[in-house]
């Protein structure tokens, strides 16, 4: 990103649906070769009109698209040179796999011992040796995804663009392709940007997120940082668990809140600021008995058991928190430790 | 038990018609009896020498395939604009618009045909690209409905998104994927319309002039004469019907396995 190389570069870009509102706004965003860059958002927020963008199947209305240092801002879908993994993986039905993979090669005019030769290894890449002569209908969801990667990434192509490529999967297919994708990605050191609205993929895959919300980027971070200091209210909820609290500063190290009066790290807002805070569930630690700062009774509302770890919802005060542990016994006060307590900017 | 019941009658109530039709074709006498009796492949014989009834078989199959091929030139193009129609409100428009020959009787479409073109500015009445022209009318909304159906179920927009994102030309993305992708359709559709031409009665019989009347409309005077001929003349009409289909799949299926196994290399 520093080095200016960016495989990828947005700078101002605008895009809006004719006849509404919708659409994607003043986008600045840079992929470096190798780089995998998940952007993640609710439904509606603009994500696959942004891929969309860059592939070349919408025209920007306004800004520049970048491909490898090329201005590609109007150029046709066929000269970006993107590899695209669409939802459905579009497979093409009456190919084989191994037509399918080599169809890039074949429209480029690559010569037919050659484009075979480098089919096949990068079915073999993508782990998918020996199924070269089926028909994508007899392949798995997971199986087919592979072939959508290896066709996409067969030209080697300016960049890979994934949209939503695990939706479709089942959980445990998905885990396993989650780390597959991964590696693959970065063997080919493709400048790559993955759509998606799972959390847990953001979080898991990303070199860095890029964070949606209403067609505006909200925010772009590696995964610890979207976690621990993100931009706002919206992104804390968005990515990861949170409790929200609001509350009014009456010291340099007191909020008063809904939960009761919370000693918080010293900060310099003046007394009587309207704060929003960030308190993550797993931060919050359930204590055996009451008295203490920052311990509170607790009523458990739900509580809900994965194995390793419980979520509880709890009323505290005139308020509510989310709190997640592994403690199994009955919980009747948390601790809530001052450096728990995270300032948002814009209350 | 009562769902399997239900089938069997209604498949004996399917079948039992054309049973007997199959068995009196074969049948020497049939006069006050529920069977026929005696065994004899005269009537067959008798359909194949009649000149009337060769004609109308020639001119059956001819007819059907010049529909199936017009279904395709004409046909293949308008389903592909109606799917890729921008807006959603203009493709609902569309196809209700290709639907409607459905709703229309063949005879109201068969008087509109006299009316235009017994006058003397087109007089073409009684001419068998007139006859064509009709059952293009009649299957087109069928072959449509199929084809286009297909189109949104095989997500043909992403294929050619993909095709389109891995470099291919416009005029690649049809030959390589639209063509191929639809062959099954294609055909299916193109059964369908075979099927209805060489079984269609009312239009043709008002408007087939005589030289070139289609098969059924020859099919009606025959059941003036013998019952064993009538019969076997009406086999003959089933088996035309069946082999068309057939004939028409197979055909469409050879030339697109052609284009399926360039599209493989």
């Amino acid at each position: 990103m520093s080095t200016g190389a960016s495989a990828v570069r947005l700078d101002g870009v605008g895009f809006r649906y004719p006849g509404s509102n919708a659409g994607v706004f003043d986008l600045s965003l840079a992929i470096a070769s190798g780089e995998l860059v998940v952007c993640i958002g609710p439904s509606g927020c603009g994500k696959t009109t942004l891929l969309r963008l860059i592939a070349g199947f919408l025209r920007a209305d306004a800004g520049r698209i970048e491909l490898g240092g090329r201005d590609m801002t109007t150029a046709a879908v066929r000269a970006r040179e993107c590899g695209v993994v669409f939802q459905s993986y579009a497979l093409f039905p009456h190919m084989t796999v191994r037509a399918n993979v080599a169809y890039p090669l074949r429209v480029r005019n690559v010569e037919a011992g050659e484009r075979t030769r480098r089919a096949e290894a990068m079915l073999e890449m993508v782990g998918l040796a020996g199924f070269s002569a089926r028909l994508p209908h007899e392949l798995s969801g997971g199986q087919q995804q592979r072939v959508a990667l290896a066709r996409a990434l067969v030209f080697e192509p300016a960049a890979l663009l994934l949209d939503e490529p695990l939706s479709a999967l089942d959980a445990a297919t998905r885990l396993t392709m989650r780390d597959e994708i991964r590696r693959i990605q970065k063997q080919q050191n493709i400048a790559s940007l993955l759509i998606t609205h799972d959390q847990d993929e953001a979080l898991s895959l990303a070199d860095r997120i890029a964070v949606l919300r209403d067609g505006r980027l909200v925010q772009v971070a590696t995964p610890q940082e979207i976690y621990d200091r993100p931009a706002d209210g919206f992104v804390a909820g968005f990515v990861g668990r949170a409790n929200l609290i609001d509350g009014d500063v009456v010291a340099a190290d007191a909020v008063e809140t809904p939960l009761g009066r919370l000693a918080v790290l010293p900060q310099p807002r003046p007394a009587g600021e309207r704060v929003r805070l960030l308190l993550r569930p797993e931060r919050i630690v359930p204590r055996a008995e009451p008295g203490g700062e920052n311990v509170f009774g607790v009523a458990v509302l739900h509580d809900r058991f994965f194995g390793a770890n419980r979520e509880l919802d709890c009323a505290v005060g005139n308020g509510r928190l989310k709190i997640e542990t592994s403690v199994r016994g009955a919980i009747a006060h948390v601790h809530v430790p001052r450096d728990a307590v995270q300032f948002l900017a814009n209350p | 038990m009562i769902p399997r019941w239900i089938t069997i009658a209604y498949l004996a109530y399917l079948v039992a018609p054309i049973a007997l039709l199959v068995t009196g074709s074969f049948g020497e006498l049939w006069l006050n009896s529920l069977l026929p009796t005696g065994a004899t492949l005269k009537w067959y014989a008798d359909v194949a020498a009649d000149p009337s009834f060769r004609r109308a078989f020639t001119t059956s199959l001819f007819v059907a395939a010049m529909t199936c091929a017009a279904c395709i030139a004409v046909g293949l193009p308008l389903a592909y604009a109606v799917f890729r129609a921008r807006s959603a409100r203009l493709r609902a428009f569309a196809r209700v618009l290709y639907q409607l020959p459905v709703a229309l009787p063949a005879l109201v479409l068969a008087f509109g045909f006299i009316l235009v073109f017994s006058s003397d500015a087109l007089p073409w009445l009684g001419s068998v690209w007139l006859l064509v022209a009709g059952h293009i009318v009649l299957g087109l909304p069928y072959f449509l409905q199929t084809v286009v159906s297909d189109m949104q179920r095989l997500g043909l927009r992403a294929l050619e998104d993909a095709a389109e994102s891995l470099g291919s030309t416009g005029v690649q993305r049809f030959f390589h994927i639209v063509l191929p992708a639809l062959r099954h359709s294609v055909l299916s559709g193109l059964i369908i319309v075979a099927a209805l031409s060489i079984g269609e009665f009312q239009f043709s019989n008002l408007v087939s002039g005589f030289l070139n009347r289609t098969y059924p409309v020859v099919l009606l005077q025959a059941f003036y004469g013998a019952t064993g001929f009538a019969c076997a003349a009406t086999v003959v009409l089933l088996a035309l019907a069946l082999t068309a289909s057939v004939t028409g799949a197979l055909s469409a299926q050879g030339t697109t396995r052609l284009s399926a196994a360039g599209a493989a290399g």
